[in-house]
């Protein structure tokens, strides 16, 4: 009897057999665990949030509406949909959410997208310059720059307060839809989050074979024909990235609507939270809903990306375009004037406000006088409240500040490598088994965090961890767990993306060497999209550092930099929330210095030359 | 004679005041007890002394977890073991004080609530109507009167009815002075084109109960008679609004007055300037350049700012000190005391809120400032005789800025509208929805 006979003879074998050529594959096996690990993790508090939706809260809308104070009910939907306040708790902060979502990805593709570009494909000077200074607006948490905002238009006459830099300096009042609402918030956002689309459509951009489009220039092809129909379709994977984690971020995000004046979803869910906490919890599912359905939409053009192949064994080098010798420093220049205001400008403000007698008190500005000026929010080293201080002391001397700042490191190093090594290799394991459905599970299931609110997140945690089985809140632990799962996407999609560019003959040839897996991966897989993976460790490092949202509602104030910041932002103690946006800006700096010199990568490597 | 007149009347004031920020329901007969009832009622009949020998013995080299609203509880505890080690210098506490934002104090003490034994020993918490609907009558929190407070309050334990307040704190209308504009009456900032700076009312719930008091009878009343101070073309700028809202009053159930109180809620609701925090707010105000603007924001908040070459407490007044003010000068909400149901630590938690309440250095670390007033008018009077707020603006004996001058919780008190948290709850969902679906200003 041959083997084939005898297998056919023994079905249990044959499974035996198929499981053991399953496992033998390392993707599979990554498929597998973390299949089940992140159902657990990321079913579990979308659960949470759905059963608070049909529970009744003590003290709340639903309590009085049905008369109890515990057990379940369907008033929430109920009123929320049809009472008279829908349109105020509901539709309002619905369309206006998604015009913030589109408008920052419009904003964000366009500056980040139009700027990789330049930087990448074209002979432009201060290159390097202009690389480096183009991810700040990211390293800055979102808010500070809606607070930089209000501190340059905000005037007595237009928006009620007192005056901003143009109207005191210049008596330059600007209109009240440019000071407040959805335009300043949109463009901060975009601003904000412009380095994502710079940097995986930059990533691209370096690394995509040259071949197609000198192929197209030999053909005689048209230069805006091979930007739409081969530069642009080779970069598609990274726009639809971005529009992916633009998307889900703004519409999550609640500190810019919340400063800029915008009633969205996840304002609405802070303010309602109190009274309505049933209903809030629906605000939450809707802006799942919409993260799901976009999230699909990527699936779909995800299934045809096979074509988009842009790093091969045989790849030249990329041609770049000539600006002519007066174009390449014109355009620098430009860009250099733009990126003062978004990213230089900021940090200047910052500098400046940690000097000044009162929070947002120009006086120096208007009379030249120096003795305008302090160092009190420095050096203070006494508890003092009549000297300016709030009670506090100097930043040099502040506990609460330096104990929040190496919490912070904690959360943010911990996450960085827990999700940037868990996403980099869903990333693998995906690319590897692209068409199967398990493999497609997995990225969405790992995906989907990420298009959830963070707020609904932070609250689906606390409420997941807050029992009286576990209490979590205000743990390390807490914040470390639930950081990470919302940060696996940004690995996973930098991964995902760099390793579908990545053709399989590469590591095929590995494979015929018999080469282990291990030594595959760490010799051959990582070194050629090292900036994209580590991208993926640098991303969650980075948006950990200064994330609110997610956290505002696991921690509080004083417990890591940012709900410290924010704490410090609200009470109009601009001098300390200045003051540890630089701490966090020099610390980003440091640590990407460091990754350079270590690994010669860095979230702009490469982009920039 | 006077003097212990003059003691008397004060007391009885003070206790009236506090009667209205929050009352505990009544135990029935046969309710039982939980452990933590128990310790409180002993606890009740301690002095602050015996109090704190319970609590060397229960807490000595543990850890002890507190949650406020006030970051300040932080300052208090070592004050605190300070004063334990006065008695025991052995003893040893660690502390934790957490101050979670925005709702999330009422979600955290629930989930904590539903263990055995909770984490957190005691809290410093706001917002009665929260905490009547969501914390008293889910039993999670526990009121304990401290034996001291209650001498000193001139009642008893058993007697009072309330909860119990660390203080009391004011949020007043100031006006930027730097022009020529005067706010004269309450009606004054809700006029034709006025918005006011002031908290967002979603962002801070006491904004929402402030506004919730200004329906009920006394206050809508002390609304009337400032309506009745305007001249008449002022009067008929408002009349149509106050005439519009007598059919809602009566379907909400309010007094006939009421309509006084609905109609400066909807014409505050439909022009306030929302802003973040008080903190912005001050910053603003005291600004030159912020002629003609007004906020109604915490009083204290002026104890920090700097004089400079465009900032000033000169460039701003708080209404109510002005000659000829007539009406409401703000408001006043109280910070109260609970020991959590489950509290790991009762005996320290009793001890801690004892000592915070009936003593001059207990209290200091609210007192140093001003704008913030003991419950306990012992408290209330040494603080003042420590600190000196009632000359706050004095710079080498004179008077340079008056508005920094705190004229006392006496003054304040029938200035203020006063939370209570047994109304608030009442109307929240009556008069509360019916705020709801008021056109709010937007500068957005």
């Amino acid at each position: 009897m041959n083997k084939a006979a005898a297998l056919q003879a023994n079905p249990a074998a044959v499974r035996r057999n198929k499981v053991k050529t399953f496992f033998s594959k390392p993707h599979n096996v990554i498929l597998l665990l973390m299949g089940i690990v992140l159902t657990i993790t990321t079913v579990a508090p979308i659960v949470a949030i759905v059963q608070d939706t049909f529970k009744i809260h003590p003290g709340t809308i639903d309590a009085h509406l049905t008369g109890q104070v515990s057990g379940y009910t369907l008033v929430n939907y109920i009123d929320l949909f049809t009472s008279p306040l829908a349109k105020i708790n509901l539709w309002t902060p619905l369309w206006n959410t998604v015009l913030l979502s589109v408008g920052s990805c419009i904003v964000a593709i366009l500056f980040g997208g139009i700027f990789a570009f330049l930087i990448t494909r074209t002979n432009l000077s201060c290159r390097k310059y202009l690389s480096s200074i183009f991810i700040f607006p990211y390293i800055m948490p979102q808010w500070t720059l809606a607070v930089v905002w209000q501190n340059l238009f905000n005037s007595n006459v237009v928006t009620g307060t007192s005056n901003g830099l143009l109207a005191s300096l210049f008596n330059v009042q600007m209109p009240l839809w440019w000071c407040k609402g959805l335009f300043p918030s949109l463009i901060v956002l975009g601003m904000h989050y412009a380095p994502f689309a710079y940097i995986l459509i930059g990533g691209i951009f370096r690394n995509m074979d040259a071949n197609l489009e000198e192929a197209a220039t030999i053909l005689d092809t048209p230069k805006w024909k091979t930007m739409f129909r081969i530069t642009l379709p080779m970069v598609k994977p990274a726009i639809l990235s971005t529009i992916l984690l633009v998307f889900g971020s703004s519409m999550g995000s609640y500190p810019v609507p919340h400063y800029l004046g915008l009633a969205t979803l996840s304002t609405k869910y802070v303010s309602l939270n109190s009274k309505y906490t049933g209903e809030a919890s629906i605000l939450a599912i809707i802006m799942m809903i919409f993260g799901v359905a976009i999230m699909l939409l990527n699936q779909r053009s995800l299934k045809s990306r096979k074509n988009y192949t842009t790093v091969t064994g045989k790849s030249g080098q990329i041609s770049k375009i000539n600006l002519g010798h007066t174009g390449r420093v014109v355009i620098a220049v430009i860009l250099i004037i733009i990126t003062f205001f978004t990213s230089i400008f900021p940090i200047i403000s910052f500098a400046l406000e940690t000097f000044l007698p009162n929070p947002g008190d120009y006086s120096f500005l208007y009379t030249g006088d120096t003795n305008n000026l302090t160092t009190k929010w420095w050096v203070t080293s006494e508890n003092v409240t009549e000297n300016g201080m709030y009670g506090q002391k100097g930043i040099l001397y502040n506990n609460t500040i330096w104990t929040a700042f190496k919490g912070t490191m904690l959360v943010s190093v911990s996450c960085a490598l827990i999700a940037g090594t868990i996403g980099t290799l869903i990333g693998y394991a995906v690319s590897k088994n692209r068409r199967s459905r398990w493999a497609n599970y997995v990225n969405s299931v790992a995906f989907l965090p990420y298009l959830m609110p963070s707020i609904a997140v932070g609250v689906a945690f606390f409420i997941l961890f807050s029992n009286k089985y576990f209490n979590l809140f205000n743990t390390y632990t807490l914040l470390i767990i639930a950081g990470v799962i919302k940060y696996i996407p940004f690995a996973s999609r930098s991964s995902l993306n760099s390793m579908l560019q990545l053709s399989g003959e590469i590591e095929e040839a590995a494979i015929i060497q018999d080469v282990p897996w291990v030594k595959r991966m760490t010799r051959i897989i990582i070194p050629i999209q090292k900036s994209s993976i580590i991208s993926g460790y640098l991303l969650p490092f980075m948006t950990c550092l200064r994330e609110l949202s997610l956290f505002m509602l696991l921690c509080v104030q004083g417990f890591i930099l940012s709900t410290t910041l924010d704490y410090f932002d609200e009470m109009g103690l601009y001098a300390f929330s200045s003051g540890i946006n630089l701490i966090l800006i020099v610390t980003i700096l440091i640590c990407n210095a460091l990754v350079n010199k270590v690994t010669g990568a860095s979230l702009d490597k490469g982009i920039g030359g | 004679m006077k003097k212990a007149l003059s003691m008397l009347l004060a007391v009885i004031m003070v206790l009236t005041l506090f009667a209205g920020c929050g009352e505990k329901p009544a135990p029935t007969p046969n309710e039982e007890l939980s452990a933590v009832q128990q310790i409180i009622k002993e606890a009740e009949g301690m002095t602050l002394e015996e109090l704190a020998k319970k609590a060397i013995e229960e807490s000595n080299g543990k850890t002890f977890y507190g949650v406020g609203n006030s970051s300040r509880g932080k300052s208090a505890l070592p004050l605190f073991i300070e004063y334990l080690q006065s008695i025991d210098s052995s003893y040893t506490l660690n502390f934790e004080w957490q101050q979670p934002k925005n709702n999330k104090i009422f979600e955290q003490l629930t989930a904590d609530s539903l263990k055995a034994t909770g984490t957190f020993a005691m809290t410093l918490i706001q917002d009665g109507n929260q905490i009547e609907s969501k914390m008293v009558k889910t039993g999670v929190l526990d009121t304990f009167i401290p034996k001291d407070w209650a001498d000193a309050n001139n009642t008893t334990a058993d007697a009072y009815e309330g909860y119990l307040p660390l203080q009391t704190l004011n949020k007043v209308f100031m006006y930027n002075c730097t022009g020529e504009k005067s706010y004269d009456n309450v009606w004054d900032f809700v006029a034709e084109g006025e918005h006011g700076l002031f908290m967002d009312i979603d962002s801070e719930i006491v904004g929402k109960n402030f506004l919730y008091m200004l329906t009920r009878d006394d206050y809508s009343t002390a609304l009337k008679t400032a309506f009745e101070a305007l001249s008449a073309e002022e009067q008929a700028y408002f009349q149509p609004t106050i005439d519009a809202m007598a059919s809602e009053a009566a379907n909400l159930g309010l007094t006939e007055n009421a309509k006084y109180g609905l109609a400066w809620i909807k014409l505050w609701v439909g022009s306030y300037n929302a802003q973040t925090d008080d903190g912005p707010i001050c910053n603003t105000l005291v600004s030159k350049s912020a002629t003609d603007q007004f906020g109604l924001l915490v009083y204290s908040k002026l104890r920090s700012v700097e004089e400079s070459d465009t900032v000033s407490k000169n460039n701003i007044k708080v209404a109510a000190y002005q000659d000829g003010y007539t009406g409401l000068g703000g408001y006043g909400y109280c910070h109260y005391l609970f020991v959590t149901d489950n509290s790991p630590l009762p005996w320290t938690a009793c001890a801690f809120i004892a000592y915070m309440t009936c003593t001059v250095d207990g209290f200091s670390a609210w007192g140093k400032d001003m704008g913030g007033y003991s419950s306990n008018p012992t408290v209330a009077a040494g603080t003042e005789e420590k600190y000196h707020h009632q000359e706050g603006g004095y710079v080498d004996g004179v008077n340079t800025f008056d508005c920094k001058n705190d004229r006392g919780y006496e003054w304040w008190a029938d200035k203020l509208v006063l939370e209570d948290p047994e109304y608030c709850a009442s109307v929240a969902f009556t008069v509360g929805s019916w705020i709801e679906v008021l056109d709010k200003y937007s500068a957005g």
